[in-house]
């Protein structure tokens, strides 16, 4: 019999909806695959790091913005811990600082990951985009299989197909 | 995010009329209320004016990023503006500004803000763009130029 060739999925958060929809197709996944989940939220310290010494935030506007991260990193952390308990799926939360492509390449490596569960791109609307997006940037580097989550309709009816497994009460996060 | 999500041909402005910063900025943010049909002007406006009031975001070489965080606006806007003539802005390099990025979101997007602003910050900061933008005639030359 063949290996179970994916036994860790890492999806990352970036507070965005579509980031949220890769958290309920990995939610799916794991549980078809019985794989281990692991979600990662990243503060983006170095782009305001980057953001006070090009001058335009102040430090005081630094400190206040990496404190909104932080709650927001955790809210939704914490919503698809929820979203994973509900379908009988335990899910590693892990929130890191720094630069978001490198710290997802750390992650990776350190939780011997399989695949990387990332939501849908942005449209390419220049070829600058594509230089500046984040997520671009961690599809085009990533070195292991990357499952990109397009459709939240069809995510959202996939995740709801799953069994309850505790019956308990979602909150919004947001 | 990425900036082409969020930069809008009617939320660009080629040229401003006005000749001073809070004028500029009162341009900019009328811009915005009146496209979007937004109800909260003053709101917004003071914001924008209080970030100012901290200290100036005139940077370098004719660009400025005004910025605020509001719960005025439900999403993030940017507005972009190139004034006629350069106008006294309080800049880094001591500099009058022409060219005006107004970058506004609410205090729920903190990451993509900082996405936002980071794009603007690293796009307006290479030479060749910075030639070319001072070549920019029409608010369609300048969307062009971001969405080429």
């Amino acid at each position: 019999m063949m290996e179970q060739m994916f036994k860790r999925l890492l999806v990352y958060l970036d507070g965005s909806e579509d980031s949220m929809s890769a958290a309920m197709a990995s939610i799916v996944l794991a549980k078809q695959l019985g794989a281990a989940l692991t979600a990662v939220y990243v503060v983006n310290t170095k782009a305001l790091l980057d953001l006070v010494k090009a001058h335009i935030f102040l430090d005081a506007e630094q400190q206040e913005y990496q404190r909104d991260i932080e709650g927001d990193a955790q809210r939704h952390l914490n919503h698809v811990q929820k979203l994973g308990r509900k379908k009988g799926v335990d899910i590693t939360c892990l929130k890191r600082e720094g630069e978001v492509t490198k710290e997802v390449r750390a992650c990776i490596s350190e939780h011997d990951i399989d695949i990387l569960v990332l939501g849908g791109l942005s449209e390419i609307h220049s070829r600058r985009d594509e230089l500046l997006s984040d997520t671009d940037r961690m599809m085009r580097s990533a070195s292991l299989p990357v499952f990109v989550v397009k459709d939240n309709d069809d995510v959202w009816d996939m995740y709801e197909s799953l069994e309850d497994i505790d019956g308990e009460e979602m909150y919004e996060s947001r | 995010m990425n900036l082409g999500d969020v930069l809008h041909k009617d939320l660009v402005k080629v040229p401003l009329t006005g000749v001073t910063k809070n004028q500029v900025i009162e341009e900019l943010v009328d811009l915005l209320v009146t496209r979007r049909q937004l109800p909260n002007r003053e709101e917004i406006l003071q914001s924008v004016m209080d970030r100012e009031h901290l200290g100036s975001t005139g940077l370098v070489d004719g660009i400025a990023i005004p910025h605020a965080k509001t719960d005025a606006v439900s999403e993030v806007f940017v507005v972009v503006g190139v004034s006629a003539a350069p106008v006294p802005f309080e800049s880094q390099d001591g500099e009058d500004c022409s060219y005006f990025f107004l970058v506004l979101a609410p205090s729920d997007h903190a990451s993509a803000h900082i996405e936002i602003l980071s794009a603007i910050a690293r796009t307006t900061a290479s030479s060749s763009f910075k030639r070319i933008l001072k070549a920019v005639k029409s608010p369609d030359e300048l969307y062009e130029l971001f969405i080429d």
